[in-house]
């Protein structure tokens, strides 16, 4: 029997060996890309990297802005190779696209799988999803919302909605799902905001006992900021008030789809699976920070094989806390918020945007 | 139906009670162009605009109190009076301004010269308006109290939503609608059908561009070519190079040869003066840069991308009849040789507006604009006076415009 703090298979190098690891693959994408990924290759010749480039560190690599799949289209396979086309809406224009040749969405769902297995164990596990099944109506929000749901679906079985078509709970689908499963472990699925509204509520009055389920939950904590609710306080009540203690929180992208960073079983900190980094990097010189000290996210990843998302500038601010000293080996980090957009001042901005 | 009031009074007021004020004319003597009620309170607003406290806070105020220091309003005012006295100019009546809801200051220019022609005004101010139009208003409000009645009871500036019904209703009530901020404004402004005898001044998307004359640059002074390059980096880093007017390329007129030199001098120099003056971008700015001259690399239209910073981004366009078309951020400088000005004549399309030029003699640049054939410019400035606001603005000469001529005796 695995003791929760078992480093689990796929968080299991440390820093030092990682880079080690990755620095060859990582290279060896750039090049791949570069030759398969003409405005990929424009952009790096234009900026005069050489296609020979020696590296020496990870955090040397070139990296793009994650908001370029919104405006171009990046892909390194031929037409005739693409498998599945993901597509994200973030709350404002265009969809980011990403190609997948048969290759890369297989790699990027067993990936997805084993980093999951590390906190849910081997087996599919009964599965309450605190969401509406009416997001599979909306063609709008499905894109986002959906996909995300539907992603993780699969490693649950037995799936029950704690939340009715207008999106209210519905109390009595929790509770005959805590009846049939609540006395073995049993996954719990939700955006952030939505499991603290509706879930953490309900269980709460009605003294629901959820010491046997596995909460993963992904959002940010802004809308929760404004209700004072921090990471912290978030595990504490439902520690308190349901006994729900296994919480991971992640963080990832469709950029990066496979690729995601898992909260450690002791709280409040993201860990890098073996195949992925981070670096923090200051948006004033663009070099890497050091530990404690906060800056935007770049994420790198060696599964994006059909198109050049394995080195990524995101809009999103964090900080890494410490490297190879926490629950998992490698570095732990926080994702503090995101970055505004900048606005144009322009005469040509204009009336519509007026209101 | 309510509209939030911005000027004179704060507060909601109904639609209808507004339109009633706009269209009834003041107690006493209805404003006349270029009348002195108009011109006391523009001296007052001018002086508030130039105290030093307000100066150095928001510089480009001082611009706007320097465009309405009495002399100068008095000027404006004798020149649109005229001097054939057989043509008088008269007030169009009711004027609607929907100006951009980010160049702090254009509402101010294009409502200034309204009704400094004896207009009844009503200003659309956008609800994002912060900083410098906030101080603006405030301004305004200040010098009022001092002003005879007749400003308040017919210089209106107001807020609304995205309501329809508001802009029907101004559109319907207005002899003379003047719409700032691009097509997308403009065509959807023009949905409001105004009256018969009613007409629109527009200013749709613009794009502007520098020229820096190598032969030119080599016979001047250091001292010029120092004056010259702070006026560029006026030009590019006010409004964060995003107004109509803010120059998008920079175009080196010469020989291969002595350009590179040039270049190299000029580039120095300007990081100079982004550094001199302080200007800075924030770290949203500097990824929307990257994002931006990333996608024009990614295009083709590039071929060196270099980064002086987040501040300064210098490229090098893959051809130089292929100017980028939008917006690349704050700081961003595109850089095309060409032989002469024939060249760069040859490129110039109907939205092209404003030229700011060093190294050039002005025999030189006559000979453009007439090789341009009146496709596009409406204003040739040395660097440094691309965004200062003129009477004139892309080809109309506003002052006529926000007047009718009667004739007597004609």
């Amino acid at each position: 029997m695995a003791g929760i703090l078992d480093v689990p298979d796929v968080f299991s190098l440390a820093q030092s060996e990682k880079e080690k690891r990755l620095l060859p693959e990582l290279v060896e994408l750039t090049a791949r890309h570069r030759a398969a990924c003409p405005p990929y290759d424009r952009i790096l010749a234009t900026l005069g990297v050489p296609k020979n480039a020696r590296y020496q560190s990870v955090a040397e690599l070139p990296w793009l802005p994650v908001r370029m799949f919104k405006t171009h289209t990046l892909k390194s396979i031929p037409d005739a190779e693409v498998f599945k086309v993901l597509t994200s809406s973030g709350t404002t224009g265009e969809p980011s696209r990403i190609y997948l040749d048969r290759q890369a969405a297989a790699a990027q769902s067993s990936a997805l799988a084993r980093t999951m297995r590390s906190v849910l164990g081997p087996h599919r596990l009964p599965m309450l999803i605190v969401d509406t099944r009416a997001i599979f109506k909306d063609r709008r929000s499905f894109s986002a919302r959906g996909a995300g749901v539907l992603g993780m679906m699969s490693y649950g079985r037995d799936h029950v909605w704690a939340l009715d078509e207008q999106g209210q709970p519905d109390v009595a689908a929790i509770e005959e799902f805590l009846a049939r499963h609540g006395d073995a472990p049993f996954l719990i699925f939700g955006f952030t905001f939505m499991v603290w509204l509706h879930l953490y509520e309900v269980a709460r009055e009605r003294r629901f006992d959820l010491s046997n389920g596995v909460l993963v939950h992904s959002g940010g904590w802004k809308k929760l900021a404004d209700r004072a609710v921090d990471p912290a306080e978030f595990r504490r009540e439902f520690a308190d008030a349901t006994g729900l203690k296994r919480i991971h929180n992640f963080y990832g992208m469709v950029e990066q789809i496979g690729t995601v960073y898992l909260e450690g079983p002791s709280g409040g900190y993201l860990y890098c699976p073996d195949f992925a980094d981070v670096i923090v990097r200051d948006p004033e010189t663009w070099q890497e920070q050091p530990p404690g000290v906060p800056g935007l996210i770049e994420v790198v990843s060696t599964l994006p094989t059909s198109y050049p998302g394995h080195v990524l500038l995101t809009e999103d601010l964090g900080v890494v806390h410490g490297i190879d000293d926490g629950d998992w080996p490698g570095k732990r980090f926080t994702v503090l918020g995101r970055l505004p957009r900048a606005e144009a001042r322009g005469c040509s901005d204009a009336y519509g945007g007026a209101a | 139906m309510t509209v939030t009031m911005r000027f004179p009074d704060r507060g909601e007021r109904s639609l209808a009670d507004l339109l009633a004020q706009l269209t009834a004319d003041p107690d006493g003597k209805p404003l006349a162009v270029g009348d002195p009620r108009i011109r006391d309170f523009l001296a007052e607003v001018a002086g508030r605009l130039l105290a030093p406290k307000m100066a150095r806070r928001y510089p480009e105020l001082a611009s706007l109190g320097f465009f309405l220091r009495r002399a100068e309003v008095d000027r404006m005012a004798r020149r649109l009076i005229g001097e054939d006295p057989l043509v008088i100019r008269v007030p169009r009546g009711l004027v609607f301004h929907v100006p951009p809801a980010n160049v702090d200051t254009v509402f101010v220019y294009s409502w200034a010269l309204s009704a400094l022609a004896g207009n009844r005004n009503v200003v659309r101010i956008s609800s994002r308006a912060a900083g410098a139009a906030e101080a603006i208003l405030d301004v305004l409000a200040e010098s009022v109290a001092q002003a005879d009645p007749v400003v308040a009871h017919t210089q209106l500036m107001i807020t609304y939503g995205r309501d329809d019904e508001v802009t029907a209703a101004l559109s319907a009530a207005c002899d003379l609608r003047v719409i700032w901020g691009g097509d997308r404004s403009v065509t959807e402004l023009r949905r409001h059908p105004l009256a018969p005898l009613a007409r629109d001044v527009v200013f749709p998307d613009r794009s502007s561009f520098a020229l820096l004359g190598v032969s030119g640059w080599r016979r001047a002074s250091d001292a010029q070519r120092r004056a010259a390059v702070d006026g560029f980096a006026n030009d590019v880093y006010w409004f964060d190079q995003a107004a109509c007017s803010s120059p998008r390329a920079l175009y080196l007129v010469g020989p291969p040869g002595d350009a590179e030199g040039v270049l190299d001098e000029f580039r120095g120099l300007l990081a100079e003066a982004v550094r001199r003056r302080g200007w800075t971008v924030d770290a949203a700015m500097a990824v929307e840069k990257r994002v931006r001259l990333y996608g024009a690399a990614a295009d083709g239209h590039v071929t060196d991308l270099e980064f002086a910073g987040n501040e300064l981004a210098w490229l090098r366009l893959a051809d130089p009849t292929q100017p980028p078309r939008g917006w690349l951020g704050a700081g961003v400088v595109p850089v095309a040789r060409v032989d002469s000005l024939a060249d760069v004549a040859k490129v110039i399309q109907r939205r092209g507006q404003t030229v700011s030029d060093f190294g050039f003699a002005l025999d030189e640049l006559r000979e453009f604009i007439a090789a341009v054939g009146g496709r596009g410019i409406d204003r040739v400035v040395p660097f440094g006076q691309a965004l200062s606001f003129a009477p004139v603005w892309d080809g109309y000469d506003l002052l006529t415009e926000f007047t009718r001529a009667t004739t007597l005796r004609g």
